[in-house]
């Protein structure tokens, strides 16, 4: 990071202290820098951690049945979690079977939109244009896919495949949209946890013999993710699909915890 | 510590399992209190801001993000949050220290609770102070100079320098 000021400013960000000036020349800062980005996460991690040392004090014993009340009558309208990871999956159920790619016309846009923004940027300082070039690309990519998956939705001769989460992760879902002609395919799977440090999620093609690899994918925030599957052979004839658990290089044959698997119908 | 993680009572608050929101209660609703307290300096007003908490909490709990901090760190920052709102824009009455917390429990031994109180004690006295003046009262830098009689570019420097020794001396939290 080269802006100096920037970087000094940091600290006194995470800690909430900054008059209003500075307060503003590091949001400014923040939208421009990734790596300021970063670095503040770290920082507010740590002034997170500050509260710990407080002398705990336990409240009033009614509080808790007030809160769970509270909470209660909120429950008719479940968490954002859980509500969100619902309504995305139908939503990607609908993308298979209705007429209007409602979800991905509006990830196309929102795409288009971070493309229209990334091109204004790419118009200033050098270093940022090298940023705003590696920007859309990742644009570029997000679209080709978005592209392909509307267009195997297309096709009449797509399949797709429900899949269901195992002990190792009960709450995991995904669907495998696939053509066993072109063997596109592609995987949207949800309530994942993500996965430990060093491992990923591995997806397996099995026809009639033994597991295949196609491909590895790490799950966002929300424990979901959108994954293109890699073009195996086996895709033709497949039976099964299934994830796993794995080192985060991958494996030729499954080791790991398997948390998703789906028959072909 | 024995039960299950934290980490994946978060998780079972996005499936709305009320339970799990029970059990978390109980394993922060004390520390919530406790650091309500000492932000604000009046009962009634730190059991308003547990059940804030809470709340977010069990309506938030999608955005906790393990790769980020621990749940106890992220808990404790929403605490703050809303304590620092309240103080800021409530005129309530403020009790001494002592008279807020005569039942103080003792501060749960966790090996994070340790870490970050070694980490505090490796600071100068005067070091601690200023990020005390900020944590707690939520000042701005310019206002803790004024109550310390400091000049602003000391006391700037001041914070930066604690905090970026806190974060070299604590390693992060990730999976």
């Amino acid at each position: 990071m080269t802006d100096q000021r920037l970087r000094e400013l940091l600290p006194g960000h995470a800690l909430g202290v900054l008059d209003a000036d500075d307060r503003a020349y590091v949001e400014a800062g923040l939208e421009r820098e990734p790596e300021a980005r970063q670095e503040l996460a770290a920082l507010e991690e740590i002034v997170g951690r500050l509260g710990l040392v407080a002398t705990p004090v336990p409240p009033s014993p009614g509080l808790k049945e007030e809160v769970l009340r509270e909470v209660g009558s909120a429950a008719a309208t479940a968490p954002a979690g859980a509500g969100r990871a619902w309504t995305w999956l139908a939503a990607a159920a609908a993308l298979l079977f209705a007429v209007g790619l409602l979800v991905v016309r509006a990830q196309r846009d929102q795409a288009r939109g971070e493309a229209a923004a990334a091109l204004l940027r790419a118009e200033t300082a050098e270093a940022r244009t090298r940023e705003a070039l590696a920007e859309l690309e990742t644009t570029r990519v997000l679209l080709a896919r978005e592209q392909a998956l509307r267009g195997l939705v297309g096709r009449p001769d797509t399949r797709l495949v429900s899949l269901g989460g195992l002990p190792a992760a009960p709450r995991a879902r995904a669907r495998v949209v696939f053509d066993p002609t072109t063997r596109e395919a592609f995987l949207l799977a949800s309530g994942l946890d993500r996965a430990p440090h060093g491992k990923a999620y591995e997806v397996w093609v099995i026809a009639a013999g033994a597991p295949v690899p196609a491909g590895l994918f790490q799950v966002d925030a929300e424990g979901r993710a959108v994954f293109r599957l890699s073009d195996v052979a086996e895709m033709a004839g497949v039976r099964t699909f299934a994830v796993t658990l794995e080192p985060a290089a991958g494996v030729p044959a499954p080791t790991g915890p398997m948390v998703l698997a789906g028959a072909v119908s | 510590m024995a039960g299950p993680s934290s980490e994946s009572l978060l998780h079972r608050l996005t499936a709305g399992d009320r339970r799990a929101l029970g059990e978390v209660y109980d394993r922060y609703a004390a520390l919530v209190n406790g650091l309500a307290l000492r932000i604000l300096r009046n009962r009634s007003e730190a059991e308003d801001v547990v059940q804030e908490v809470f709340v977010q909490v069990w309506k938030q709990a999608a955005r906790f993000d393990p790769a980020r901090g621990s749940p106890a760190a992220w808990i404790c920052t929403i605490a703050r949050t809303r304590a620092l709102d309240r103080l800021r824009h409530s005129t309530s009455r403020r009790e001494e220290a002592s008279d807020a917390a005569p039942e103080a429990s003792e501060a749960p031994r966790t090996e994070e609770v340790l870490a970050v109180r070694k980490a505090l004690e490796a600071l100068s006295a005067e070091q601690r102070n200023a990020l005390e003046l900020a944590y707690y009262e939520g000042l701005t830098q310019t206002e803790i100079a004024a109550r310390l009689g400091e000049p602003l570019g000391t006391i700037k420097t001041r914070i930066r320098t604690a905090l970026i020794r806190l974060r070299d001396l604590l390693r992060p939290v990730t999976p």
